[in-house]
């Protein structure tokens, strides 16, 4: 008998509904799972994605794309490229395993959360996809460092990290429960699977595996991209959500939501993809920096694809793009300076090339961050290191937990007061780094306002010792975990 | 004497750090304990005296921080005198 093509029963499979009879809609759907009851149920009929897969097509791609991948780890995996990558592009490896394999399986919580909760059959049918998607990326993305044991003992952060208090878990974790763990369906499609995904990690993925293949990491570049097409295809449930709530009256709503998530990204990416791109990724393979990246694909992605829907910028867009120029370069001075507490070897990136590069892409940096490098530097050379270790903690902001740095944003010519901005929240004192973090607080503070910051738990009593010495070690790192400086100095001694 | 949780900063650092200094300390030691964090580490050391400014007054090197009407957590600015 021959078979119905794709087309003839798709649509028929896919819309599985029925009316309630038994139960009613707030049952079935609540508003604080689902988060569509704005929009009336029939009006999310409409909902339709743009690219369509059947269960045997997506085995039958999954199957292949795993065959290819975990065939090259292999191989690769008796060969020594690991040994001979560039050390600062073994830090971005480290980092990432630990930051992201984690938080891809949690996403499988929130593609599940739509997957039972999205108020579109279509939706729900996408969103199965995508469960499956993130729980085939948690696994692989703990597989593959699991592999690396034997020359990177660290690769084990890719599963340890996310169980640790580490102050960049604590940044990571409390973006992506926000995000994702403890979110709507709705806030989950929007913040998610729209702006993060669509508006920066399917692009970000496509230049990473890149840059992985031209340093040679054949087997990080084959995970990227084995990722990243999953990714382009639930990403897509974005832009249904997004469309059937401004049809239905709702536009305000979905700013709100793409504002506060934007920028949450926007940090998150500055931290992980600044660092790399701008400090870590070895001089020779830099196709372009973070911010032209920023701005040649994040930027222009938002220009066309978001305002496409009725969009505005977010309201703080003026102060994101004046950020391009110092945030990260601050958040990486910081993070060398507290290398033992990260769980990868930071590169300091400032050899005089490396300096020269970050001069002509950033004119005014050595205006601005070069003078603390020129510290750290002689610092080195003369043996001081006791110097360039840090004895207390910064303090973190209370939304994107990482340090505040508005006095470098002084130096940048950004702000005019380095004093973090306050807010008090039913007498306790909140500190944030910048207007867009004070103001996602302030929006929902009962969402935010029961978790301390590393800097609250050092003065809270939480962390004992309150030395270094004990936030090191509440930060579950133990003296072999410490990261140190990736080049041992080579870039002060003028070896590099 | 009680200890006193304070951010500060450090004009020409690049971060504020948390640092818990004695409600008894005078000005000069809370500026000292904010500096020794950033001055030869990420700033370059000068000869200049070091002052602290709070709530945007320039606090006299004697005064005691507990009696300057400051809060737990407040935000203090250190820099050279110059």
């Amino acid at each position: 008998m021959p078979k119905l093509s794709r087309s003839d029963w798709y649509d028929l499979a896919r819309d599985m509904n029925w009316t309630f009879g038994y139960v009613n809609e707030a049952d079935v759907f609540p508003e604080e799972l689902s988060g569509t009851g704005r929009v009336p149920p029939e009006a999310w009929l409409a909902w339709d994605e743009p690219y369509k897969i059947s269960y045997r097509e997506y085995v039958h791609n999954q199957v292949t794309k795993d065959t290819t991948t975990y065939s090259l780890k292999n191989a690769v995996g008796r060969s020594k490229l690991f040994d001979q990558l560039d050390p600062g592009w073994k830090s971005v490896v480290v980092a990432h395993y630990g930051a992201i394999a984690m938080p891809e399986y949690l996403a499988s919580f929130g593609e599940a959360r739509m997957g039972r909760f999205g108020r579109a059959a279509a939706w729900r049918n996408t969103a199965t996809f995508g469960t499956l998607d993130e729980v085939r990326h948690g696994q692989i993305q703990t597989f593959f460092p699991y592999g690396l044991l034997g020359k990177e003992p660290r690769g084990d952060w890719a599963l340890k990290a996310f169980h640790t208090n580490n102050w960049i878990t604590l940044a990571v974790r409390h973006l992506f429960d926000d995000m994702f763990v403890a979110n709507d369906a709705l806030s989950v499609a929007i913040q998610l699977t729209f702006t993060l995904e669509t508006g920066f990690t399917n692009l970000q993925f496509l230049g990473m595996a890149a840059d992985a293949i031209d340093v040679g990491d054949l087997e990080f570049g084959s995970l990227i991209s084995s990722i990243q097409t999953d990714e382009a295809r639930h990403a897509q449930q974005g832009e249904p959500t997004i469309k059937v709530l401004i049809d239905n009256g709702h536009k305000e709503y979905g700013q709100f939501l793409v504002d506060h998530m934007f920028w949450r990204a926007w940090r998150a990416f500055a931290l992980l993809t600044g660092l790399s791109m701008d400090y870590y990724t070895p001089l020779d393979s830099r196709k372009m920096s973070f911010k032209e990246f920023i701005q040649d694909w994040v930027v222009k992605q938002f220009a066309d694809q978001f305002r496409d829907y009725g969009l505005d910028f977010p309201w703080y867009w003026d102060e994101f793009i004046n950020e391009l120029d110092w945030y990260h370069h601050a958040i990486h001075t910081v993070v060398w300076n507290y290398r033992p507490s990260v769980w990868w070897n930071s590169d300091a990136g400032v050899s005089p090339k490396e300096r020269q590069w970050l001069e002509e892409k950033y004119p005014g940096w050595n205006r601005a961050f070069g003078k603390h490098w020129d510290v750290l530097t002689e610092n080195v050379r003369t043996g001081n290191l006791a110097e360039t270790f840090p004895e207390t903690l910064p303090v973190a902001c209370n939304l994107c937990q990482l340090p505040i740095v508005r006095a470098a944003g002084v130096l940048a010519g950004a702000h005019t007061d380095p004093a973090p901005l306050r807010h008090v929240h039913n007498g306790r004192v909140y500190q944030f780094c910048s207007e867009p973090c004070r103001w996602i607080f302030t929006r929902r503070p009962e969402r935010f306002a029961g978790h301390k910051s590393i800097t609250d738990r050092l003065w809270t009593g939480d962390i004992n010792p309150p030395n270094i010495g004990g936030v090191l070690a509440y930060m579950g790192l133990s003296e072999a975990e410490h990261g140190v400086d990736a080049d041992n100095y080579a870039w002060a001694n003028g070896k590099h | 004497m009680a200890l006193l949780p304070l951010s500060g900063t450090f004009l020409g650092d690049v971060t504020t750090v948390g640092v818990v200094v004695d409600d008894e300390d005078t000005a000069e030691a809370v500026g000292q304990k904010i500096a020794h964090h950033a001055v030869g580490r990420r700033v370059a050391a000068r000869t200049a005296p070091i002052r602290v400014r709070l709530g945007g007054r320039v606090l006299d090197p004697d005064e005691i921080i507990g009696r300057t009407g400051v809060s737990p957590y407040d935000h203090v600015e250190v820099f050279f005198d110059e």
